[in-house]
């Protein structure tokens, strides 16, 4: 039945054909033939035998069709077997539509949304198929972009595909590094930039209620007036959608905590059309299961996100910085660890950043940062933010603290608004700047573990001396306030010896973290780039339970697939 | 053939989707045609043929023709008898048989096999659900009872009645308990290993499973409303590891949050969730529990770093390690936070400390009116001002607190503010200081703060012990109900004032507390047997404000049973279909705490009142 594979999942046929086929055996013409004249019976006739086939052929077909489904909805729990239920093809994976088939899909859509909603263009696919800040991109395309502009624009995309077994891949503003938008089974991208609207400012709650294109940034210049700010800072061109989706966090994450801790509700279509609204707009809830919390971090694999409401928090009276250049990274990250333990309400951020780092701001830095001479030692930024009383304390308790720690360190903290900036500036810049210095043809890998606190200090240590050794750039920046850190590293990906030793290194250093009890992916999200390394972190039984839930919500596994986990 | 199709009439009566009904029964008609047409078709004795007659054949050509026909066809059967006196009976019964039993497995294994369409859905609405087939005949429960017994010990099976009541509901419990549900016999488990056990007999069995830890919880949550075992945490009340660098410590779920908190105090750390006395750290995180630290620290989920659950069939799974943030995978530590036992059994949890302040304080305002009190709050929230906590108490409140006497001081009879200040010292006197401007500003009455320890105490304990001020007030024979819901925080006077009026009009004893720095607060109310009908009414108006507000039904006590018909207002049929999507996909034959938080079979006539 080659027919039926085509489309993966719909086999109608397979019945008639089927008795068509038992209708000639050989064995029931022999008897048929026979039938007409009168032979002298003893035993059964062949009449009875080809009755009594016949009933057992239909009794036996019907009873097992039943039975294969009756059992399936209430088969118990298995963990490694896939139930009656799955389609003979779907066993193996699910099948999708060939690209002409998607095509159609997408032409579909495009006359339901209007041609200008949708997108052939091959650079546009190319745009949104390829990041060169991402370590992992999968070589396929999508077959079209197409552009929402409302949740019932959405709704209407994903009942076409589901219904044509087309993979849908959401996207932001691309910037995850994991490969957490490619596209490995090609499919349809949906590009969420028209719909950046802020839909509902409510001052007086402390909420925002946005569409998924919003871009952060944007969204926090609208806000000022208001006094209140979203705290969470990626990428500077991450939209709310992306954000939602890769759990992100950011710099500030050590005082205002990640993504999940500031998503109210969220609106979602679900992979066959249907819209969920998460919650209301309480600021805390025990009703149901939490759902936020589940597409929070899904990566989209199981819904695409169109509204959202964010909690907002107040713009801090008072915010300072204070740079402290230490001996090396063990003292910097034992350090911050004194720091974290010490539970200082003021500090709202602790960054690290090595001597490579600061070396590169130096020489590479904008007018602003090298204004300064940058001490090129592993360094920690450290802001703070509270009222005008108790800024000053906080600051002179954090240079106790460090002091009692790893002894006398110099501390440099703002004066002014301005050294404000131009600290601050240096630690921001980092990424760009380094991005900006890669020589032509190599490649950044940039990695992302978190560790238990008191292990932060060895890992980073570990982490480096593997690095040091592969003979290639190689920088530690990180969050490090919440165990968090990256280590960027400079790769040609033609010199395949180099790209295998930095694979091997990026792998020992997950491992490494794992045994520290740490995780694989502190804020980037799992992608394509790591679900080898997602299974070692939670078990094969963990990420069958991730699957089942996948599999309950989008049966049909279109939505994103090939990130997180695989269907086997 | 008729009764054949009865049959498959049936049989797909609780389909789990409509959809695959429709399908199902369709594929059968397809096969019975099918041998219908078979039978007409090939195996009904045909009429001989009548003689082809061709016009202008001579009769002498018709005659030899006929001849040599019959002589064909007597040869043939001449030659079949020799063929039919070759097989003996025996070889005949056994092919026939043997065809019987090809045919019949061949047909049955493709019609097993045969491709279903993937069920394309991906929620489940109550339509589509049939009802969970639970074996709880006394032979199959006490044949579960020696399997228990050989895995937890004698002595850790208890099917004592008072032991039962005690696990099937409680006083403070807004669900009036069927008194036949309660649990077969209770299960006290060591380990995560006895838990799986317990869930692997009870998964093969068919048992329902209900988890207990504190029992504090309000709403129904753990009565056994489909019979069956309960397991009761209280043996696996451990603090397992405490990582004092990590500010994280490992529990297991028995332990109290008060325990807990002892244990950490020496070590300058506590644990921020704060419900009701009594509560243990699984049933906290089976409510999504938070209480009045919420405001400052957040609720249950922000607290819990990883879980070991034990799922329905046995099998044991850990969400995360001990990371302080983690974007791997999906969410599964929040997805267990809050579902009340129904998709798993929590063995042990990682949870997230926090450093003691080194100074607290406590003040109290007393203000005209709520919507003065609330505007207080709403300036508190709004400048960001970091409080521990805020706590509003109405006038009913201290009436009750007063009449009790539990406090030395005399309580203005207003609604009242409770201030909890966390930090250094200076910050403290800083935030007290600003506090008690922003009060002044929204008119307060009065304002008091505690100038050192024992005042602090007392003041909080006036807080602290808001329900059991109001318990004293209960005549013979009263219940008490607690409901909670939550609002966007521009939203909480209005709701209040109305919820105050509507209380007054009943005529019934109540009180109004909240967490309200969040927009969370809760009626206490009292009622006899026969005002119930009124105690439920003056609750379902507030939910449904609630629910107008943009808010939820549950602040933080949960669904359990009273509050499943709220959902779908609150969140939409499809959302509440997810999640019975999920609960069908984790706990198939819904073993975990069934009709818990969900409806996972049809409500009967007049089971849910109207909305
Ligand atoms: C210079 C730089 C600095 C960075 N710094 C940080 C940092 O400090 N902290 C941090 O956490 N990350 C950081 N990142 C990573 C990145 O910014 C985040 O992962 C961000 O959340 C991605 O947002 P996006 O809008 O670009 O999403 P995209 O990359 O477009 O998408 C991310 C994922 O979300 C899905 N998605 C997008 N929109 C939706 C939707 N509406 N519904 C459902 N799914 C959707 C996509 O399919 C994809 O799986 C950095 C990246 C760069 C390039
Ligand atoms: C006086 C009083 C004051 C209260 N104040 C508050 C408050 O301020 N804030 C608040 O949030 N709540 C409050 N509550 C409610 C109650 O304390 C909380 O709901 C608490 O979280 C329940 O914990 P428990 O250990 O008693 O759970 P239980 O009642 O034993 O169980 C609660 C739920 O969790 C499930 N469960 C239990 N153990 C496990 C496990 N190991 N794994 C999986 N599921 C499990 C049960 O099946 C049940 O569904 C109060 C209650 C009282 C009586």
């Amino acid at each position: 039945m080659p027919g039926q594979h085509l489309l993966g999942l719909r086999a109608r046929p397979g019945l008639g054909r089927l008795m068509a086929a038992t209708r000639i055996t050989p064995l029931v013409h022999h008897q048929l033939r026979h039938s007409s004249t009168a032979a002298p019976r003893r035993g059964p006739g062949p009449l009875t035998l080809t009755l009594t086939s016949a009933v057992a052929l239909t009794l036996g077909l019907s009873i097992g069709t039943l039975y294969g489904r009756l059992t399936s909805p209430s088969k118990p729990l298995q963990l490694e077997s896939h139930g009656p239920n799955s389609t003979s093809s779907s066993l193996n994976g699910p099948v999708y539509a060939p690209r002409m088939e998607q095509l159609h899909a997408a032409e579909e859509i495009a006359r339901l949304l209007g041609q200008d909603a949708v997108a052939y263009d091959e650079d546009e696919l190319e745009a949104r198929g390829h990041s060169d800040w991402s370590t992992s991109n999968s070589p396929e395309r999508a077959v079209a972009v197409v552009y929402p502009r409302s949740t019932e624009d959405v709704v209407t995309i994903a009942k076409i595909c589901n219904r044509r077994n087309v993979p849908m891949v959401p996207y932001g503003a691309g910037s995850s590094v994991e490969g957490n938008f490619s596209q490995p089974h090609g499919g349809i991208i949906i590009d969420f930039r028209r719909m950046d609207q802020v839909v509902a400012v409510h001052p007086e709650d402390m909420d925002v209620v946005v569409q998924p294109g919003v871009n952060w940034v944007e969204l926090n210049k609208r806000l000022t007036q208001q006094g209140l700010f979203f705290p969470m800072d990626p990428s500077p061109t991450a939209t709310i959608g992306g954000m939602v989706s890769t759990n992100c966090s950011g710099t500030n994450a050590f005082r205002y905590g990640t993504m999940k801790d500031w998503v109210v509700n969220l609106t979602v279509v679900l992979p066959d059309g249907r819209v969920v609204k998460t919650r209301r707009r309480p600021r805390k809830s025990s009703a149901g299961y939490n759902l936020t919390q589940l597409f929070v971090g899904a990566e989209g694999t199981l819904g695409m996100v169109t509204e959202i409401t964010l909690k907002l928090a107040p713009v801090p009276e008072e915010t300072s910085v204070a740079v402290v250049p230490f001996r090396d990274v063990k003292d910097a990250a034992a350090g911050a660890a004194a720091l974290i333990r010490a539970g200082i309400t003021g500090l709202a951020a602790i960054e690290i950043m090595d001597e490579r780092q600061m070396e590169i701001l130096n020489k590479y830095g904008s007018a602003t940062v090298k204004q300064r001479h940058w001490a090129e030692q592993p360094t920690l930024f450290l802001k703070f933010a509270a009222t005008k009383e108790t800024i000053g304390p906080d600051i002179l308790r954090t240079e106790r603290i460090l002091t009692e720690a790893v002894g006398k360190v110099p501390f440099e903290f703002a004066r002014t608004k301005e050294e404000e900036h131009a600290l601050w500036a240096g630690r921001k810049e980092s990424l760009f700047t380094m991005a900006s210095i890669r020589p032509e043809g190599t490649q950044m890998w940039s990695t992302d573990v978190a560790v238990p606190i008191s292990r932060l200090a060895d890992m980073i240590e570990w982490s480096k001396k593997e690095c040091s050794q592969l003979g290639i750039f190689a920088s530690v920046v990180g969050h490090v306030g919440d165990g968090n850190f990256h280590v960027a590293m400079m790769y040609d990906p033609r010199d395949k010896e180099q790209t295998a030793a930095v694979e091997r290194c990026v792998k020992g250093m997950m491992k490494k973290a794992l045994e520290m009890e740490g995780t694989v992916s502190g804020e980037h999200g799992i992608g394509i780039g790591k679900k080898g390394s997602l299974r070692e972190e939670v078990g094969e039984e963990t990420i069958e339970l991730m699957r089942r839930i996948k599999r309950a919500v989008d049966p049909k596994w279109v939505m994103n697939p090939g990130k997180i986990f695989d269907w086997k | 053939m008729a009764r054949l199709a009865a049959v498959g009439g049936a049989l797909p009566r609780g389909l789990a989707a409509q959809r695959s009904l429709r399908l199902g029964s369709s594929a059968f008609a397809r096969a019975s045609a099918g041998v219908v047409r078979f039978n007409s078709n090939e195996t009904t004795p045909h009429p001989p043929p009548p003689p082809p007659r061709r016009p202008g054949a001579s009769f002498q050509g018709q005659l030899t023709q006929s001849i040599s026909q019959r002589l064909e066809r007597e040869r043939a059967d001449l030659e079949r008898l020799a063929r039919v006196r070759k097989e003996s009976p025996v070889a005949r019964n056994f092919t026939l048989t043997f065809v019987l039993f090809f045919v019949g497995s061949v047909s049955w294994w493709l019609g097993y096999k045969y491709p279903r369409d993937v069920d394309p859905n991906s929620t489940l609405p109550l339509s589509a659900t049939k009802p969970p087939v639970h074996k709880t005949a006394p032979v199959n429960l006490e044949a579960a009872w020696a399997d228990f017994v050989e895995i937890v010990g004698q002595e850790n099976v208890s099917t004592v009645d008072t032991v039962l009541q005690q696990h099937a509901t409680s006083e403070w419990s807004t669900h009036q308990a069927d008194p036949a549900h309660k649990p077969f016999c209770v299960v006290f488990p060591a380990t995560t290993e006895e838990v799986s056990k317990v869930m692997k007999v009870c998964h093969t069995r068919r048992i329902p499973v209900v988890g207990y830890s504190g029992g504090t919880s309000l709403e129904g949550h753990y009565t056994p409303t489909r019979g069956g075992i309960c397991i009761d945490f209280s043996r696996m009340n451990k603090l397992v590891a405490l990582h004092k660098e990590d500010l994280d410590v490992v529990v297991q779920p028995g332990i109290g949050w008060e325990q807990l908190n002892e244990e950490l105090a020496p070590h300058g750390l506590f644990f921020p969730p704060d419900p009701g006395p009594g509560a243990c750290i699984g049933g906290m995180i089976g409510t999504g529990c938070s209480g009045t630290n919420a405001y400052r620290y957040g609720t249950m989920k922000d607290w819990v770093l990883s879980l070991t659950v034990v799922l329905a069939d046995g099998t044991v799974i850990k969400t995360r390690q001990r990371p302080r943030k983690s974007s791997a995978g999906y969410d599964l530590t929040r997805l267990f936070v809050g579902s009340e036992g129904t998709l798993g059994l929590v063995t042990e949890a990682t949870l997230k400390l926090a450093v003691r302040p080194a100074a607290t304080s406590v003040a109290v305002a007393s203000f005209p009116s709520v919507r003065a009190a609330a505007d207080c709050v709403a300036r508190v929230v709004a400048d960001g001002i970091p409080v521990a906590a805020v706590e509003l108490l109405d006038d009913d409140q201290m009436k009750f607190i007063n009449a009790t006497g539990s406090t030395t001081r005399k309580w203005r009879e207003a609604p009242t503010i409770f201030f909890k200040f966390a930090g250094t010292p200076t910050s403290v006197k800083e935030q007290v200081e600003m506090v008690s401007k922003l009060a002044k500003h929204a008119k307060a009455q009065s304002f008091d703060f505690a100038r050192d320890a024992n005042e602090q105490e007392e003041l909080w304990s006036a807080r602290k012990d808001a329900l059991w001020a109001t318990m004293a007030q209960r005549k013979p024979g009263d219940h008490v109900w607690t409901g909670d819901v939550a609002v966007p925080m521009s939203r909480l006077p209005e709701i209040v004032e109305a919820t105050k009026k509507d209380l007054r009009a009943s005529g019934l004893t109540s009180s109004i507390v909240g967490h309200v720095g969040d927009g969370n607060f809760h009626v206490i109310l009292l009622y006899g047997d026969k005002e119930r009908k009124i105690a439920e009414e003056c609750v379902h108006r507030m939910v449904r404000r609630a629910v107008e507000m943009e808010g939820t039904v549950t602040g933080e006590h949960g669904v359990g049973l009273v509050k499943r018909d709220y959902l779908p207002h609150e969140l939409g049929e499809a959302t509440v279909d997810t999640m019975r999507k999920i609960k069908s996909a984790l706990d198939p034959l819904c073993l975990l705490n069934a009709d818990k938080v969900i409806r996972i079979q049809k409500p009967a006539r007049g089971e849910v009142t109207d909305w």
